[in-house]
């Protein structure tokens, strides 16, 4: 490769680039300027930029819909999963990738066959026993839940990453006079943190945004998430489109905030390796 | 021993002094790493014994033999600074905050790595990583140091260095020491004895200077020494009614002196046999410059190399090359090209190579035909079948194990 030189095939490229930058800005644009409209102008002129941003939208959208409760489970029930999934996956992950028994691979395909069912073929019997053992409609339960149904996926992406990480590493630990739980928390777990950081950012995206899953093991009980209030919310003011949208955007906010401030990470442990 | 049932090693012996310098030697896949790890614990053994001091360790978890490893590519924990890798086997030891930072601080003074304890060893360059691996395996004061090929990430300046730096700080802590290499010129430099390995067989076992002077076998004798022993087709003729012998290679003849004889009886079983006779490059001399009358060879030269200090000198002569199994391996392991110009050359099989190694007075020009003089001192008889030893020449002088010779020879 020599130097950059920009030609007109590079421009070409630049402006395709770009058109399809833009095109994934539209519903971004429409949620924002409509979140921002009065509900005339919503009907009248819905693709104009608002003449006068309407921030009461917010404040209405916020106090009307309940929102403020309900984040805060969203937030509780996301943070507890993901930390509870990360324990699992890694522990999981390591464990099968260094075992060399039939045992582990058997407990490897399992969790492989779990990514590739769908999950919702088994969620009549799920939700009958979480109802027996009172964990639906809480959010304990959730909690239990979404561990359960992302354990699939993290395990497979730990146990990918453990068998390309050199064992020098743990037989340097070993050697040095440190146990198992040792190895694990000082030397493997740190060694983990790209693919963590994917676990950490994929779950957690998945498990905020969840509808389907807690529409259904919170039915009928007072505790609601995000996407549940939203829900309601709607249903309540299907005509209101200004405020739906700022309810929509007050959602989005968090895990968006997130995501923005973990990207490095999910791309790291993508892209996979161990540097040092 | 290997799930299919090979076994990595076998039949291997070996007592260790206290304090001493042990070499695992031997080319690639020959198990000495395996043995390493075995005694770090790391390899399970099917049968036998490992002893540290008195205590029997085969079942003995590695975090609880005492043992401290470097390993070829340091494994240095990546995310944890250069102090905390050298005070990683003392937490685990559940050592007091103070003591800790004593023996970190002293480790890193030894070492010359007092200003880079907040690194991390992504930050280091190949030899200050190398140097914390050692600071890592000496702060915990062990009662054996295992090094599995702990130079051969670095370049060739560098590992001289380093060389001289490890010898001098075994000796200095006196902590019994097991180091792998493939390197021979770094197992005769390092090693107070060294263990030559094939296949999981152990060769011999002797100080350096043993292993140069007396190779127990055909495999030990082309392994060591630098450039690589001459090996020759020979027999053995009696001439002169049984009181003198000698040595016929291709259709020449190497009159061999009467005292040969009596300094080595045994030479009458050897008649009629067929036999390798190995001549190290550095005992063949000029016959211009020898004095000594010793018996010759004559060969044509076919490349001098000047190396200032010594002349390298290729020759070539007709006789039968030899290419057993063993010689193959250790040419094998240097450079693949090696190998197979020696299969080429055995397949014409009318002509051999030699390598001497000459004073710098000598001035034998390419395509001049020559004489070489050989003391028969210094001749090794191999049997040709077995690849063993025969009779091995007298122990004299010292070995020579010189950089240039090395790098030009690899």
């Amino acid at each position: 490769m020599g130097v950059f030189r920009y030609t007109r095939q590079s421009f070409v490229r630049e402006v395709l680039f770009i058109a399809i930058a833009l095109a994934f800005c539209v519903p971004w644009y429409i949620l924002l300027t409509l979140s921002l409209k009065t509900n005339t102008q919503v009907y009248f002129s819905p693709l104009s930029l608002p003449t006068k941003g309407y921030f009461r939208n917010y404040s209405i959208a916020w106090n009307q819909s309940g929102l403020g409760g309900s984040m805060l489970n969203s937030f509780i029930i996301t943070v507890a999963s993901v930390a509870g999934l990360i324990v699992v996956g890694s522990l999981g992950g390591y464990a099968i990738a260094r075992r060399e028994s039939k045992l582990a691979s058997g407990l490897y395909f399992l969790f492989v066959l779990g990514i590739i069912l769908p999950f919702q073929l088994a969620i009549l019997p799920t939700f009958f026993i979480f109802r027996h053992l009172h964990l639906t409609g809480g959010l304990l339960g959730m909690i239990l839940l979404h561990i359960g149904l992302t354990t699939p996926l993290s395990v497979f992406l730990y146990t990918g990453f453990v068998r390309a990480l050199p064992r020098e590493y743990e037989e340097a630990a070993q050697v040095d006079g440190a146990g198992f739980l040792r190895t694990y928390l000082r030397v493997v777990f740190p060694l983990l943190s790209p693919v963590t950081g994917t676990v950490a950012v994929l779950s957690s995206v998945v498990i905020w945004n969840d509808f389907f899953v807690s529409l259904i093991f919170l039915f009928g009980s007072t505790t609601q998430t995000l996407p549940l209030a939203l829900y309601s919310f709607v249903s309540e003011d299907v005509s209101q489109y200004n405020l739906i949208m700022a309810a929509v955007a007050i959602t989005i906010v968090p895990i968006l905030a997130f995501y923005i401030f973990a990207q490095r990470q999910l791309i790291r442990g993508f892209a996979g390796g161990i540097r040092g | 021993m290997y799930p299919d049932g090979t076994r990595a090693l076998s039949d291997f012996n070996l007592h260790i002094a206290d304090g001493e310098f042990m070499v695992f030697v031997g080319p690639s896949g020959c198990g000495k790493t395996t043995a390493l790890r075995m005694v770090a614990g790391l390899e399970e053994i099917t049968e036998g014994e490992i002893r540290i001091g008195d205590e029997l360790i085969n079942t003995v978890e590695p975090r609880q033999r005492d043992v401290a490893m470097v390993f070829q590519n340091y494994a240095l924990y990546p995310h944890m600074s250069v102090f905390e890798n050298i005070a990683f086997p003392l937490r685990a030891r559940r050592l007091s905050r103070s003591e800790i930072e004593r023996r970190v601080v002293h480790t890193a003074s030894l070492l010359g790595l007092e200003d880079l304890l907040k690194r991390r060893p992504r930050a280091l360059s190949g030899g200050q990583r190398q140097r914390v691996a050692m600071g890592r395996a000496i702060v915990r004061e062990p009662q054996v140091f295992l090094m599995d090929e702990p130079l051969s990430n670095l370049d060739a300046k560098l590992r001289v260095q380093m060389r001289a730096e490890i010898t001098r700080l075994q000796r200095r802590l006196g902590v019994t020491t097991i180091y792998v290499t493939h390197d021979q010129v770094e197992a005769l430099t390092m090693g107070d004895r060294i263990v030559v390995m094939r296949k999981g067989v152990l060769q011999q076992v002797g100080p350096p200077q043993e292993l140069f002077d007396r190779p127990a076998n055909l495999f030990v004798a082309s392994f060591i020494g630098s450039p690589v022993m001459n090996m020759l087709r020979a027999t053995i003729r009696s001439v002169a009614n049984g009181r003198s012998f000698v040595c016929c290679i291709g259709d020449q003849e190497l009159a061999l002196p009467e005292s040969f004889a009596d300094e080595r009886p045994e030479i009458r079983s050897w008649i009629d046999r067929d036999l390798v006779v190995g001549i190290r490059p550095e005992h063949m001399v000029d016959a211009a410059l020898d004095a000594d009358r010793h018996p010759r060879l004559r060969a044509r030269a076919v490349l001098v190399q000047a190396l200032g200090s010594e002349r390298l000198v290729h020759f070539e002569m007709p006789g039968h090359p030899v290419l057993t199994d063993e010689v193959l391996e250790v040419a094998r392991d240097a450079d693949a090209s090696i190998a197979e110009t020696l299969e080429r050359e055995a397949k014409g099989g009318t002509t051999v190579s030699l390598i001497a190694r000459y004073d710098t007075r000598s001035s034998i020009a390419v395509d001049e035909n020559a004489e070489i003089a050989v003391p028969a001192q210094h001749l090794h008889f191999f049997d040709l079948g077995t690849g063993a030893v025969t009779a091995a020449p007298e122990s004299n002088g010292r070995v020579v194990v010189q950089e240039a010779a090395a790098a030009s020879s690899r």
